[in-house]
């Protein structure tokens, strides 16, 4: 019964020498540009990753540019420059209304702002996101990603970080939702209470093993976003993702890294990240019984990139 | 008659990938060759390589054309024959942009490109950041110095003891070597048991009655004031606080700055390396300090003499550290004034006002 179910792979083909020349021709662009040359070399390294995915030995593309994130990035800091020009005149006018109302638009701001970055950096990406020359797209509400990032944000904060575990998977159930491939889209179905326990779990029990437990607790959190993945084609076909991750195998990959980027000062830091994608990669697998050949193109194009580059400027990791 | 590679062909319409063959067509086309399915007829184009819908890109081992408007024709290859025939047939139409260049070179040679890159950052950090940190310094207006200088100037006479009416006599003392035009010197008087004297950028130039006490002839104060206001006149201050912010900049853009190890470590490297630039600045104001008085008719001796009563009342740092010292051995200084009085020589005579102004400071 087993070898009667189709089987998709994901596979990285990517090697640690190229990598490495890319990124290192990518530090030294930036830094003789003092840092201008940072979105052509986020461009780079981003098409090197995609152009080395494979899933069933066709490989991934991604269509940005340097130029559009240099425009969103110059947007971006543009925003962030107005942010603190308000804070810091209002802290200038002395009062103590002024001072208050400073601080609150401040945080205000980088809570408000949160949501926006990852609407629009799932937009962008995805947009410029395609296999096959089809392209991926994301069709998610900001509207709806407010309210959940609002209702869930205040219950995580009255129950002191607890209902965090609730918000992660409401979140990544609505944007992982309205992820789309052509006329296919994606489905995600995490269920707080489970995901819960079993990082409560994880938790203690790393505690006790003096944190041998913990590369178990990263298998269960990989394999919990990935087994509740599927993806769902028309005529009710779909293909549900499959890991097939152990924690000696997350033991290896991370040990091993570390190891790598120790002992080589850093300059070995390619080759880890080679590594990882491999471990990552080959160890998802897609089973069911779609017929990938038969998706047709649907998403718009979608270039504004300030999203993704205020993302990075906060520092925000938002890809689910 | 080219020859045809096997190739994958992508219509930007259905996921469908479709077998192809392509072959280059003089002067300058790709053919693409899209074979049926099930017996049906294929299909057959030309896509024009000048065309600007045309792109391209390779890596190590696929070669990717797309073609059109959005949703894009995509063509990707494999065949390593066909990689190597395409790209050289775009680069000798010269269409191979200096990254694919430093590119391939950091791919033929991981470890030499990287040696090649560290030495580059050495030698920019050690040469060509000092100079254009100065050269930046200079270019910002006179009023920056004037302003840090006042802003920090409160903060630094808070607790110095200052006498109002002797630096009244040394404002006179100073005005009449006219040492500088490009700032206003304003001279204070302070008493102290310490045997020094420092400069603010813009212009306010503290003295210690702790030196003045020692000196015995009034060409070692002129070398004195003329010593703060080579300080002041050649910003010397502004210059060092360009020169460090950039270094540190540098520095922690290039490491990334990780943690604070890093800024640790980021920080002494840098001050290590301005030791020695400060070292060069103070010998750089005993010279052109010696200019100055020559031009105000003061025997410029006074700065070998006043270096010498330095020497008599400081514990010198042992000869072994002086690389690491901040001021430069003053018999170093002392040998390097003297050997500069020859190019400053006279005649010069003792000026009666100044010698009065100098008693008046000293007197008790």
């Amino acid at each position: 019964m087993e070898l009667l179910t189709p089987r998709k792979r994901l596979s990285f083909t990517g090697q640690g020498a190229d990598l490495f020349a890319v990124l290192i021709v990518n530090w030294l662009l930036t830094l003789i540009t003092l840092g201008i040359y940072y979105p052509w070399a986020k461009a780079r390294r981003l098409q090197y990753y995609y152009e080395h995915t494979e899933l069933d030995a066709h490989p991934f593309h991604f269509h940005g540019t340097g130029r559009e994130m240099f425009i969103g990035f110059i947007k971006a800091v543009g925003l962030i420059a107005l942010v603190y020009a308000v804070f810091f005149g209002l802290l200038r006018v002395k009062e103590v209304w002024a001072v208050v109302l400073g601080y609150a638009l401040f945080f205000g701001a980088i809570i408000a702002i949160t949501p926006l970055i990852i609407h629009g950096s799932y937009r962008y990406r995805m947009g410029r996101s395609s296999w096959r020359g089809i392209h991926f797209g994301y069709r998610g509400e900001l509207k709806e990603l407010y309210s959940i990032c609002i209702r869930d944000g205040l219950l995580t904060l009255v129950t002191f970080g607890i209902y965090g575990a609730w918000f992660q998977m409401n979140l990544r159930n609505y944007v992982l939702g309205h992820v789309r491939y052509g006329n296919s889209s994606f489905q995600y179905k995490g269920d707080g209470t489970e995901f819960f326990l079993l990082n409560l779990k994880g938790y203690f029990l790393t505690l006790f093993t003096l944190g041998i437990y913990g590369f178990w607790w990263q298998r269960d959190i990989f394999n919990y976003y990935v087994n509740n993945l599927s993806w769902n084609f028309s005529e009710g076909r779909r293909l549900q993702f499959r890991s097939t991750a152990t924690g000696g195998g997350f033991f290896g990959l991370i040990v091993g890294n570390l190891l790598l980027v120790i002992f080589t000062l850093g300059i070995g830091f390619a080759w880890a990240q080679v590594r990882m994608m491999r471990y990552v990669m080959t160890n998802v697998e897609m089973v069911g019984d779609a017929d990938l050949d038969a998706v047709v193109q649907t998403e718009q194009e979608h270039k504004n990139a300030t999203a993704d580059e205020l993302g990075d400027i906060m520092d925000i990791g938002i890809f689910l | 008659m080219s020859t045809a590679y096997p190739a994958h062909f992508y219509d930007g319409l259905t996921s469908k990938p479709k077998e192809a063959f392509v072959r280059l067509r003089e002067p300058d086309a790709l053919e693409v060759e899209v074979s049926g399915s099930n017996g049906t007829n294929g299909d057959r184009f030309f896509w024009p390589l000048e065309h600007g819908g045309m792109e391209w890109e390779r890596t190590v081992s696929t070669l990717r054309i797309t073609f059109g408007e959005y949703p894009r024709r995509v063509i990707i290859s494999r065949d390593k024959l066909f990689i190597a025939t395409f790209v050289k047939h775009m680069q000798y139409a010269g269409r191979r942009g200096v990254y694919d260049r430093v590119l391939s070179l950091a791919r033929k040679g991981p470890f030499f490109f990287l040696l090649g890159l560290i030495v580059l950052i050495v030698a920019g950090y050690f040469w060509v950041l000092p100079f254009t940190a100065e050269r930046m310094a200079l270019l910002l207006p006179l009023e920056v110095d004037r302003q840090i200088g006042n802003a920090s100037f409160g903060s630094v006479m808070l607790g110095l003891d200052e006498d109002s009416a002797r630096s009244v006599v040394l404002q006179r003392f100073g005005d009449e070597l006219e040492l500088t035009d490009k700032f206003d010197l304003r001279f204070h008087f302070v008493h102290s048991d310490q045997v020094n004297a420092f400069a603010m950028p813009g212009g306010d130039i503290v003295v210690f009655s702790g030196i003045v006490n020692g000196m015995e002839h009034h060409e070692q104060l002129a070398a004195l004031l003329a010593h703060e206001a080579t300080h002041v006149d050649e910003r010397h201050s502004m210059r060092m606080m360009v020169r460090q912010m950039a270094g540190y900049l540098s520095l922690s853009m290039l490491l990334g700055d990780v943690n604070a190890v890093v800024a640790v470590l980021v920080e002494n490297a840098d001050n290590i390396r301005n030791m020695s630039y400060s070292r060069n600045l103070e010998t750089d104001a005993d010279q052109h300090g010696m200019e100055r008085m020559a031009a105000a008719g003061v025997d410029p001796q006074g700065m070998v003499q006043l270096l010498e009563l330095l020497e008599a009342e400081t514990d010198e740092v042992p000869g072994a550290l002086s690389f690491l010292s901040s001021h430069p051995l003053t018999e170093d200084r002392i040998a390097k004034a003297q050997a500069n009085t020859t190019k400053n020589s006279g005649p010069f005579s003792t000026d009666p006002e100044l010698e009065r102004l100098f008693d008046s400071l000293k007197a008790k």
